[in-house]
């Protein structure tokens, strides 16, 4: 009671205090603190626990793997001897044929694939597929004559060696031929050491594509065999150690997932959402970002982290010799490199992703297909999405999202009479047309197109090109994850080239906000002068 | 300077809450704009999405507020004062004139305020809400093909934001014309408002004229007759609403002086409760002499039939307002008052008996009479200027035919706001008025000067400190040797009645 009474005289001040005062701090706490956001741990948490097929038998006891083997195909028939019917069924897949039956909106179904695809790199496997069986998953693929149809030309061991001893050879190497292994291999102890594909059996192949590692897809590269979490924070070995295969769920030899430079539909393939759900955030409205932006958008803010991946090849410049002879110049940054063979090349590391709508449907220059405009980049493989596919989608179950991608940019030869893509031939001996034995460019369109039986006008220029290779790789650690600001910013964000869409944060309506302006300055003005009048005549009234 | 409770709790929590509100949202809003930098673009982000809710929390809370308090009446517009507002804030408040409208708790605000705040909760408000909301759900209703684009939702919303940004200046500046800078940022934050005397008075009366008529109602609503000392719990609660200590004897001494006195008769004509302002006029001490006793035991037999008439109408289910009465006093001087009253129901709604006040007019009639008996003896008697000029409530003056003051008694002083009769006297009657006021007064003056009486015409009157006032006035030659040599008569105050009946006419549209 004596607390009451001393309160009484202050009872003004005491109702202030809780009818004004205590509703604000309540307010100001409960609107500052609410809903803070914090990611869900997927490094800490055991929720996600991968689970990996065991081999559970030793193949070194075997006794059809205790004899000296001599070559590939050897192999692949010991193999075959127990695995009856992998042969058949790998033969299906796409390793294999390096084609499939694709859709592409608007075209209807093609055999798609690396055999008829062209690209902004090496251009095309025709004609090259001596170079290119590097690496083919067989044994002998050095001309369109492979029989695609031996079961004994797989070559098993490319993918399932776990001794990391097992090489394919380079072309023209004596005794060896296209895609078979160095000589030195001891095939007997690759044998009998066999396993399920570890990163660097796919890493092979995938990390080192045009010509050297991270060259071509910028998010796959060596340092991914063995690297941290800054790195890549699924295969990092401090991190949960993906294989390849624990995302890319493979079943009778048919790999889940697939790029689109030689895919264009979305047929077969997984998004981080099978693990992370689509809802994987604490926070709503990150969320809903789902609804529009890709994982990949935020979580992939960097490519090329440790390797510079290549941006720009320029073929028009090729062909320069120095003293008589071919050469190779690189800059102090080893970032823009000259070459005879290739042309002008520019390198990139650390990049940031340049960003698309994609609804997960592609489009692909065909070899046949004509050149419409040459004012313009030609776009190799279009990625269609737009922002419009969000409220009226083509495809409701896969709406449009903006996705990270690298651009892959480039000159490269076509034929201006015919207006088509020329596929040359880059690999072969002297008098044969390749390229890089004759540095005539000429001859090796001629012999290229020829042996496509396609035609050529016997005139070539030079084009510009694209490719967009979406990024999928390298997810970086969720601290280092896009930043609202890193798109919601006026001044040059990341989505500063994504427009036909409000973004908040960084559009507005310049007309809207002068008014604005203007409207909260007459206000202001007015008031003041207001005030003035009054202050002025309250001193002549006293 | 006087303080009058205008705000409740309520009103002040809301309304600091929802200055706290915008303010914030304004600010984190203009961030997300891309104005500034200050919170940071995501925390930014988050706050004014939380403070969005809070805001729509608080909006439904106060909407529901004000259906159940009736509150919502104080928004409903009215054009009538609005043009004296708009002249008052764009002439009238450098020259000092007086605030056209007065601020009471039952209309708290201005026809222009009205209009604002009308168009706030109507238009700029609802805009800024559910553009905020399709803002906030957009991905949503995109799905829903409601909305394609996210573009025209944030130009409203931001349009909205620069209107309700305009308004917070305005309204902020409006403030400082208080009758200090600071008054009516000190009553939004205790709820009593400084006002000048004259302002204070007359909104405490209003304010207590709306508490009567509460009471009444808030009685005839609860019904049981039994209830012992059923008005003085009324008038707790109405004191309670209103915010004041119920100790405090300030506003009872108030309402006894204001001469508002409380009656309930049964259907017998039986008095069953008095108050004791109704006690102070009958001249009475004790209660217990009155209750039990009729209505018409206090009448000259003349007025026994008039008080059951009365009486009758309201038993029949009438309301009578202001009819004057007579009444024979304890000590048995003669007083007059209005009574005003209406039915008093049971339960079911049978009318078991009335209810209702009376109000004072004792001082103004008698002034009448003498004025009657002035024109009865052909103007001669000196009863008049005795009668009237001693009165403490009725103003007497007199005017000289050229229109001079000639004499004023106290109540004439007082009302004109003056110190002392120097100050007036040899001053032209035409001091104390605006130009049209003058002109129309001057042709009842010229009438007035041609023998005729003229009896209660209502004019204006400019005090002398500014503050407007009204009253009735009564005018009536002055002759000597038969000759019109100037003219006098009396006032009747009536300032809180016609400012009261604007008001509440304009807050019961």
């Amino acid at each position: 009671m004596p607390f009451i009474e001393i309160l009484k005289p202050m009872k003004k001040f005491v109702e202030i205090v809780f009818i004004i005062i205590v509703p604000w701090i309540i307010i100001l706490w409960v609107v500052f603190t609410f809903t803070r956001d914090r990611d869900r741990d997927y490094f800490s948490s055991k929720n996600i626990e991968v689970r990996r097929d065991s081999v559970p038998v030793d193949h070194s006891k075997f006794a059809d793997l205790q004899k000296e083997f001599t070559s590939g195909p050897e192999v692949t028939e010991a193999c075959l001897n127990c695995h009856n019917g992998r042969g058949m069924e790998f033969m299906k897949t796409e390793h294999w044929q390096w084609k499939k039956i694709d859709s592409i909106p608007g075209r209807g179904n093609i055999n798609l694939g690396k055999i008829n695809l062209l690209n902004d790199f090496c251009v095309g496997v025709n004609s090259n597929e001596k170079l290119c069986s590097l690496c083919h998953a067989g044994y002998g693929y050095g001309d369109k004559n492979f029989d695609f149809h031996n079961q004994n030309n797989i070559d098993c061991l490319i993918c399932h060696d776990n001794t990391h001893k097992y090489k394919k050879s380079k072309p023209g190497k004596p005794n060896t031929g296209s895609g078979f292994p160095v000589p030195d291999v001891d095939l007997t102890d690759v044998a009998q050491h066999i396993g399920l594909p570890q990163r660097n059996n796919c890493g092979a192949c995938h990390f080192t594509g045009g010509g050297g590692n991270n060259v071509k897809h910028g998010d796959l590269e060596k340092a991914l065999n063995n690297c941290t979490r800054d790195v890549d924070v699924h295969m990092a070995a401090d991190g949960k150690n993906f294989l390849c295969t624990d995302c890319h769920k493979t079943h009778n030899h048919q790999i889940s997932g697939q790029l689109y430079t030689v895919s264009s539909s979305n047929k077969n393939s997984f998004g981080c959402e099978e693990c992370h759900t689509d809802r994987p955030h604490i926070s709503k409205l990150l969320n809903e970002h789902n609804e529009m932006v890709a994982c990949q958008t935020c979580h992939i803010p960097v490519y090329a982290k440790v390797e510079p991946t290549k941006i720009y090849w320029d073929w028009s410049t090729a062909g320069k010799l120095k003293d008589g002879k071919p050469y190779t110049e690189w800059s102090e940054d080893k970032l823009h490199e000259y070459d005879t063979k290739h042309g002008t090349a520019i390198f990139g590391k650390d990049l940031q992703p340049e960003y698309i709508w994609f609804n997960g449907t592609a489009d692909h220059f065909l070899i046949t297909d004509k050149v419409k405009d040459t004012t313009k980049p030609l776009v190799l493989n279009q990625l269609f999405g737009s922002y419009q596919d969000y409220f009226n989608p083509v495809d409701s179950a896969h709406r449009s999202k903006i996705f990270p991608v690298k651009v892959m940019r480039g000159k490269q030869i076509y034929d201006p009479v015919n207006r088509t893509i020329i596929q040359p031939k880059l690999v072969g001996p002297k008098g044969s047309g390749a390229y890089w034995a004759d540095y005539d460019w000429n001859a090796s369109a001629k012999a290229g197109m020829d042996y496509l039986n396609l035609p050529y006008s016997g005139k070539y220029d030079f084009i510009s090109t694209e490719s967009f290779w979406p990024l999928n790789h390298e997810v970086s650690k969720s601290d280092k994850a896009l930043k609202c600001v890193d798109c919601h910013r006026s001044d040059g964000g990341r989505l500063k080239n994504l427009t036909g869409f409000y973004l908040p944060g960084r559009d507005h309506n310049s007309l809207l906000d002068y008014f604005g302006v203007g409207f909260i300055i007459l206000v202001l003005v007015g008031v003041s002068i207001h005030g003035t009048i009054r202050i002025i005549s309250n001193k002549k009234n006293h | 300077m006087k303080r009058v409770l205008i705000y409740k709790r309520y009103e002040r929590f809301w309304h600091w809450t929802q200055a706290l509100l915008i303010l914030l949202l304004a600010l984190t809003g203009f961030e997300v704009h891309g104005v500034y930098h200050l919170f940071g673009y995501q925390e930014a982000v988050f706050i004014h999405r939380n403070l969005a809710w809070a805001f729509i929390i608080l909006i439904i809370f106060t909407q529901f507020w004000n259906m159940i308090t009736g509150e919502w009446r104080q928004y409903i517009p009215s054009t009538k004062m609005l043009k004296a507002q708009i002249e008052y804030y764009i002439t009238g408040i450098f020259k000092h004139a007086p605030h056209p409208t007065r601020k009471t708790v039952y209309n708290k605000f201005n026809p222009l305020q009205r209009l604002t705040y009308l168009g706030l909760r109507v238009l700029i408000i609802p805009v800024v809400v559910f553009s905020g909301l399709l803002y906030m759900y957009y991905t949503y209703f995109v799905n829903q093909h409601v909305v394609h684009d996210l573009g025209p939702i944030a130009y409203f919303h931001t349009i909205g934001a620069f209107l309700l940004l305009g308004f917070v200046v305005v309204h902020v500046y409006l403030t400082t014309t208080g009758h200090k800078p600071l008054s009516a940022i000190k009553a939004m934050l205790t709820g009593w408002e400084e006002m000048s005397d004259e302002d204070a008075e007359i909104a405490l009366e209003e304010n207590l004229e709306v508490a009567m008529i509460k009471t009444r109602r808030s009685i005839s609503g609860k019904g049981s007759i039994e209830k012992e000392g059923m008005f003085e719990a009324a008038f707790e609660d109405v004191a309670e609403k209103l915010g004041i200590e119920t100790e405090s004897t300030r506003l009872r001494s108030k309402l006894i002086d204001s001469n508002v006195g409380y009656f309930r008769i049964n259907k017998e004509g039986i008095y069953e409760e008095v108050n004791e302002a109704w006690l102070n006029l009958y001249k009475c001490t004790n209660k217990k002499d009155v209750i039990g006793s009729h209505v018409t035991l206090d009448r000259r037999p003349e007025g026994k039939e008039q008080i059951m008439n009365l009486v009758n109408t309201v038993l029949n289910g009438g309301t009578i307002t202001g009819e004057r009465v007579e009444r024979v006093c304890k000590d048995g001087t003669i007083g007059y008052h209005t009574v005003s009253a209406t039915p008093y129901r049971d339960k079911e709604g049978n009318i078991i008996g009335l209810e209702g006040f009376i109000i004072d007019i004792t001082h103004q009639v008698e002034a009448e009479k003498a004025l009657e008996k002035k024109i009865a003896s052909q103007h001669r008697s000196d009863d008049f200027y005795r009668m009237v000029s001693a009165s403490k409530d009725v103003g007497y003056f007199r005017i000289g035919k050229d229109g001079f003051y000639q004499e004023v008694n106290d109540a004439w002083l007082k009302m004109y706001k003056y110190d002392s009769k120097d100050e007036i006297i040899g001053k032209h009657y035409s001091l104390s008025r605006t130009k049209e006021d003058f002109m129309a007064l001057k042709k009842s003056v010229e009438r007035v000067l041609q023998g005729e009486t003229i009896p209660f015409g209502i004019t204006r009157r400019y005090c002398k400190d500014g503050t407007i006032g009204y009253h009735h006035i009564t005018m009536t030659p002055v002759y000597k040797d038969d000759e019109i040599i100037g003219f006098e008569g009396f006032i009747v105050d009536k300032t809180d009645k016609k400012l009261a009946e604007e008001e509440l006419k304009s807050s019961r549209v």
